[in-house]
């Protein structure tokens, strides 16, 4: 690990990132969701940051933290780069100097002590299992499907409910899996987001050896966050990772899930970013919505790699946006209330909090409903 | 200038489900996260600040476990330079008057021109050790400070009481000030800034090594006897008045005026 830092240290910002691939096509810009709402221009920034002396006021900017990461711009540039990532960078240079909001120390400082962002005890970490009947996975027992859940999930009351459901939904099924009842801890995908790259390889790290000694044959993750940054910035990680999505879509085609009920509503599916874009999962989730009897699958204009991100990654659920323009979560509850949806499906703990708000705030209650896939499965099942 | 900071290793129970042991003589912190008291952070922050105005050295000051240990790193993390760690099972730690004698005595002997602490502790809110500290040393002090003016031997403390009104005192160095929280933004203590830490001196001493008798600071010496900690009863006297608007109305009126509320 020191050997990496030290490499990382040594390559200037051109290297590290590329920027003389760059040829300011402006394809990242175009396609990024949040300039919409805010003065962030990525293109800029891969111009102006290829000069070293820039960078401190580069790091000033307000904009560098109204990325979401949501990936638009490094799936649309022609050259292979990754933009975000010259922000992200930005970032760390602010974090090393430890001058960060307030939201954001908090949220660095609690994965440190505790493993988690949200200022939670690590002792409560697995409060979300009391009651329920779940399988324990221990480090010397063989494993067919090792399961992570998100410290999200783990903590927050209103999305615990999507581990629970997917207990009972492995339950009903007769699957091999097992969850862990100590030891885990944050996989630093908003850690690597917000800037503090240093903590995120000492997470990188820890939870590589955690993980590792397990004889499992997979791990599978509740959230696309996890799922993402394990598949992506975890090397010597030695299993596949799963999102949890995939299992399911599985288990149905083995014939080992079906649906007691059925469902006559018109549902949209959202594709969290980190899922679709980041990782290229779209089928398994619309497999499973069309697997249910009744339901009528609409798509959004914008969906698959197109997909309208809800501006709850990168690290945004720790830093305000300054804009006062129209959400995008907002927008996407419009475009599916335009499309007579009466549910919006997601797969992603950070999406269920930011669309549900915005369909709170629009008063759509009454008409229509954000449910994560696992609340509507365990209801089916 | 030459600083201590004193800060304490503390439970976050804003949230968390509080129980007292089984022997009601403690609170079971089994599920609790810890770290710095809140506003010892701002206490950090203020101390590094005016170091990195008008140079010199901090001195981190704790009394607390190993465990404690990750707290004072991310302070030296953050720009203080040293830190003593004070372990000694002997110290009663329930009673801010010993824990200042304890303090008092890691401090005695040195040079120092300030000493910050936190105005509160957010376990036991006693808001005595830093006051009684100052006392111990033989030097001012001012309580809850909001804003600090370096001057030519002496600072300017403004003080924020009750009802957000300031008072604004002078106090002659050496002093003791007692920090409120607000009074500036605690920074972030980076990883690297938490690795190079590593580097500086952390060292852990006891009362021996202080020169403080244990008898003075012990349980035998404290006027506190804890008798017993319990969770107070929750008692419910809600009264629901049923009836007509006018009928509620009345009621709710003679029930007001019965009872002296109005
Ligand atoms: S899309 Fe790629 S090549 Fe085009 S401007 Fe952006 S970073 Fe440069
Ligand atoms: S990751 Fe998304 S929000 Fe961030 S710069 Fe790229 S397109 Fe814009």
């Amino acid at each position: 690990m020191r050997g990496m830092i030290m490499s990382t240290e040594s390559q200037t910002f051109t290297e590290k990132f590329d920027l003389l691939g760059c040829i300011q096509c402006g394809r990242c810009t175009g396609g990024c969701p949040v300039t919409v709402r805010t003065n962030l221009n990525v293109r800029r920034f891969v111009y102006d940051a290829y000069s070293e002396e820039k960078l401190e006021e580069l790091a000033k900017l307000a904009e560098i933290w109204d990325c979401t990461a949501c990936h638009t711009c490094a799936v649309r540039c022609p050259k292979g780069l990754k933009p975000l990532e010259v922000l992200i960078g930005l970032r760390s240079m602010l974090v090393d100097s430890g001058k960060v909001q307030s939201t954001v120390r908090n949220a660095l400082e609690s994965v440190y002590l505790e493993g988690n962002p949200w200022e939670k005890p690590k002792a409560t970490r697995y409060d979300w299992m009391e009651g329920l009947d779940v399988k324990l996975a221990k480090p010397d027992t063989p494993v067919e499907n090792l399961f992570f859940v998100c410290c999200t999930i783990a903590y927050d009351p209103r999305l615990q409910v999507v581990a629970k459901n997917m207990v009972r939904l492995l339950n009903k099924a007769g699957a091999d899996y097992g969850f862990m009842a100590e030891g885990e801890s944050c996989c630093g995908s908003e850690i690597h987001t917000l800037g503090e790259e240093l903590l995120f390889e000492e997470i990188v790290g820890e939870n590589t050896a955690f993980l590792n000694d397990f004889q499992a044959r997979r791990v599978i993750t509740l959230s696309p966050h996890c799922f993402a940054t394990y598949k992506a910035r975890y090397p010597h990680l030695n299993k596949p990772v799963l999102h949890y999505t995939q299992l399911l879509a599985e288990l149905l085609q083995q014939g080992n899930l079906s649906w007691g009920h059925d469902l006559q509503k018109k549902v949209v599916f959202h594709d969290p970013c980190y899922l679709g874009k980041q990782s290229g999962v779209y089928d398994e989730p619309r497999r499973l919505l069309k697997s249910i009897k009744g339901v009528e699958l609409v798509e959004f204009d914008r969906s698959r790699e197109r997909s309208l991100c809800c501006e709850g990654g990168g690290g945004k659920m720790w830093v305000e946006s300054e804009s006062k323009k129209e959400r995008l979560a907002e927008t996407r509850i419009k475009d599916a209330h335009n499309l007579g949806a009466q549910i919006v499906a997601v797969a992603c703990p950070f999406c269920v909090l930011t669309l549900e708000d915005a369909m709170k705030a629009l008063g759509y209650e009454e008409e229509m409903r954000v449910a994560e896939m696992t609340e509507l499965l365990a209801e089916l099942a | 200038m030459k600083i201590f900071v004193c800060i304490k290793y503390v439970p976050d129970t804003s949230e968390a489900v509080v129980k007292v042991n089984a022997e009601g003589t403690a609170v079971d912190s089994s599920r609790f996260s810890f770290d710095i008291n809140d506003a010892d952070n701002y206490a950090v922050e203020e101390s590094v600040q005016i170091k990195e105005k008008y140079t010199g050295t901090v001195t981190v000051l704790s009394i607390g476990p190993k465990e404690s240990e990750v707290m004072i790193r991310m302070a030296m993390a953050k720009g203080c330079d040293n830190a003593v760690r004070v372990e000694d099972a002997r110290i009663a730690a329930f009673d801010p008057l010993l824990l200042a004698k304890v303090l008092a005595g890691a401090i005695k002997g040195q040079e120092f021109d300030l000493v910050l602490t936190g105005c509160m502790a957010a376990d036991d809110g006693q808001m005595a050790t830093g006051v009684a500290l100052a006392e111990e040393l033989g030097v001012a002090h001012a309580a809850m400070v909001k804003k600090v003016e370096i001057l030519e031997g002496k600072v300017k403390a403004y003080r924020e009481l009750e009802g957000g009104l300031m008072e604004v005192v002078e106090v002659a160095l050496p002093a003791v000030l007692t920090i409120q929280t607000g009074i500036n933004e605690p920074r972030y203590a980076p990883i690297r800034g938490i690795r190079e830490a590593q580097k500086k001196e952390l060292k852990v001493v006891g009362l021996d090594d202080l020169g403080v008798a244990a008898g003075d600071v012990d349980a035998s010496a404290s006027r506190i006897v804890v008798e017993k900690l319990y969770l107070p009863e929750v008692v419910s006297s809600a009264e629901f008045i049923e009836g007509e608007p006018e009928q509620k109305a009345e009621k709710l009126a003679s029930i007001l005026v019965k009872g002296g509320l109005v």
